[in-house]
């Protein structure tokens, strides 16, 4: 047991790391989950790639503009807005299945914070698996769209911030969801409606695409924070704006967190555990 | 101070109500209905330090939901429960670093991983320091004999190997209480011997109070010195198990198959049950038999010297000496009390007859 300020820190940094580590061990049990993944994506955007062409050759006009975006920056944003899907997007099934399974009554009995465990032990293999669908992204992109670009270090860096919180993002609010495991058995069609939500607002089309009165209640939802901040920074964004949607990711963020710690108290009183 | 105490502990759940039927389905849709459930009704209990012990009952009379009370996982709706002191919901994560838990029907352990990772995880979970970590892993290991499983995945490990990797793992932090809610369920006769043997050295070497739920009786025969049994969420036996055995334990159901028909009579015993194989053409003497069944009471009757008895009347075929089932032991007690409870309440009312008269 630890005694000391520093032995705690090392105590806790140490819990969370190798929780971390262990889910992505346990993410590379399966070399075969990879092949499937980066098939879909690439696929994915080989679709939208000839879509966003024909779009732009048949409504873009002689500016070859739409919305702000020419046929390449399109791709990039697809390309980049799926990352947020594909890397961050399936935390909810194992989080709801251990809840109706029953396996809660081992993850509620540790001495951690079960959301902060959770979190460090979901993002390690996810953030490996952003980073391999940025590659393969990158590598696609420059093959069907060109080189990105305007995309030095500082947007890169801006990019990699903004995907970590988008990713964030998903993970609390799909926790959140999740968690009405705990008093809802089949709750997937929350996250079903929330998957298709996240689809439409900034996902499938950049935002701008949308009607005005879509734009505006697409403002007031986190949905934008989850796919079409990070890829705005990486394809158009100056600096102001990129300031703006990374300050509306961590209040986006924050709410998120304080709703899971809330909705987790919550359910800790209303437990029922399945099969006694 | 007791190291547990359960205080008039409750907990009920309330579930929803399926009615039959399609249309009803849908009106339960807009107008659903309840039902409480009362998984446990006020138990009361303590158990002191370095004691082993059963806690009994048959499927649904709320062991485990008093267990999930007592590590904290859930709610009482009312009473108190303290462990160790703590009160396993305002204290959880300062009691969770000073008990285990093994949980019969779930896995602790990484399924897709080797438990040597498992134990890595759980070591930093509890907050063990890597040296001494290392040590307690190499200790369990030797004396859980798991070597050859630590880097095999836990998915390919069979039930029996498994149980005895997470028993391991729920003792990585040195707990002062084990838990454990049916750690024998689903295994195999050789597999739960070995599993009790190691719960009984467990609790022998790291001196650990051990509380143990299971509906199997072997378990508690084996490794408790004291049994609490709760039926339909109340305890309706809290004695050693020297006395319980005396008790209630008392009964060995004995089965016994001969090659040839036999025919004779154990002085004092009656069997329950002949068959005579083959039926009335059989070849045999009038009344013989080729199986048999016995109820012995072991306070009158020595069971090797019931068996050579057996034994010297034909070539045995098969024998089975069984205890008997639990079930029917919380049966006769639950019944032998609501019994007198009866009688309790009825007295009154006779006396009161009586002293109109």
């Amino acid at each position: 047991m630890s005694h000391t300020f520093g032995a705690y820190a090392f105590a806790v940094g140490r819990k969370y790391g190798l929780a971390g580590a262990t889910g992505l061990k346990t993410r590379l049990a399966y070399l075969g989950n990879y092949a499937g993944s980066i098939l879909t994506y690439g696929l994915f955007v080989f679709v939208f790639s000839r879509i966003w062409t024909a779009v732009f050759e048949s409504k873009a006009g002689a500016t070859g503009f739409i919305a702000g975006y020419d046929r390449a920056t399109a791709i990039w944003y697809f390309i980049v807005a799926e990352i947020s899907v594909f890397g961050f997007g399936r935390f909810f099934w194992r989080l709801a299945e251990d809840v109706k399974s029953g396996q809660v009554s081992y993850l509620l009995g540790r001495p951690y914070s079960f959301v902060g465990f959770h979190y460090a032990e979901a993002m390690g293999p996810a953030l490996v698996d952003a980073l391999i669908f940025l590659a393969e992204g990158y590598l696609l992109g420059t093959l069907l769209a060109g080189p990105p670009a305007h995309f030095g270090p500082g947007r890169a860096a801006a990019l990699i911030l903004s995907l970590l919180l988008a990713g964030s993002l998903q993970f609390f609010l799909q926790l959140a969801l999740a968690m009405t495991a705990f008093w809802i058995e089949e709750n997937a069609a929350f996250f079903w409606i929330f998957q298709k939500l996240a689809l439409i607002v900034g996902t499938l089309l950049p935002i701008e695409f949308l009607p005005a009165r879509a734009q505006a209640a697409a403002a007031c939802t986190p949905f934008p924070s989850l796919s079409y901040a990070p890829a705005r920074i990486a394809v158009a964004a100056g600096i102001p704006e990129g300031l703006r949607l990374v300050s509306v990711q961590v209040a986006w963020l924050l709410g998120a967190v304080v709703l899971c710690e809330a909705v987790y108290r919550l359910a800790r009183k209303n437990l029922s555990v399945n099969g006694g | 101070m007791h190291i547990i105490e359960a205080k008039g502990l409750k907990k009920t759940f309330r579930t929803k109500v399926k009615p039959e039927g399609f249309l009803a389905g849908l009106r339960s849709l807009s107008l659903p209905q309840f039902r409480q459930v009362e998984a446990v009704k006020g138990v009361s209990f303590q158990v002191e330090e370095g004691e082993i012990v059963a806690f009994l009952g048959p499927n649904g009379a709320g062991k485990s939901t008093t267990i999930k009370m007592l590590t904290g996982i859930l709610a009482p709706s009312s009473g108190s429960a303290s462990v160790l002191g703590l009160d396993p919901q305002s204290d959880r994560t300062r009691l969770a670093m000073q008990i285990g838990a093994v949980f019969g029907q779930r896995s602790q352990l990484w399924f897709h991983l080797p438990p040597a990772d498992s134990f890595r995880l759980l070591g930093a979970i509890y907050e063990i320091e890597p040296g001494a970590l290392k040590r307690r892993q190499a200790e369990l290991v030797e004396r859980f004999g798991i070597g050859p499983y630590m880097d095999v995945p836990v998915r390919k490990l069979s039930l029996g190997e498994r149980i005895r990797c997470e028993i391991a793992g729920a003792l990585i932090h040195s707990p002062r209480v084990l838990f454990l809610d049916e750690p024998t369920i689903g295994l195999d006769v050789i597999a739960k011997r070995e599993v009790r043997a190691l719960l009984e050295e467990a609790a022998r070497t790291d001196g650990a109070t051990v509380f143990l739920t299971s509906h199997d009786i072997g378990d508690i025969e084996k490794v408790c010195k004291r049994a609490l049994i709760i039926h339909h969420g109340e305890v309706v036996v809290d004695e050693s198990m020297k006395d319980l055995k005396h008790r209630a334990l008392a009964r060995k159901f004995i089965g016994v198959k001969y090659a040839e028909p036999v025919r004779f009579e154990l002085p004092g015993i009656v069997p329950t049950k002949t068959k005579l194989e083959g039926g009335a053409n059989a070849d045999g003497p009038a009344g013989a038999f080729t199986q048999a069944s016995y109820v012995v009471d072991t306070r009158r009757h020595r069971i090797p010297a019931l068996i050579s008895a057996l034994a010297e009347q034909g070539e045995i075929l098969d024998l089975t000496v069984e205890d008997e089932p639990l079930e029917n032991i919380i049966a006769s007690i639950f019944a032998a009390r609501t019994g007198a409870e009866a009688c309790d309440a009825a007295r009154p009312a006779a006396e009161s007859v009586g002293g109109g008269a």
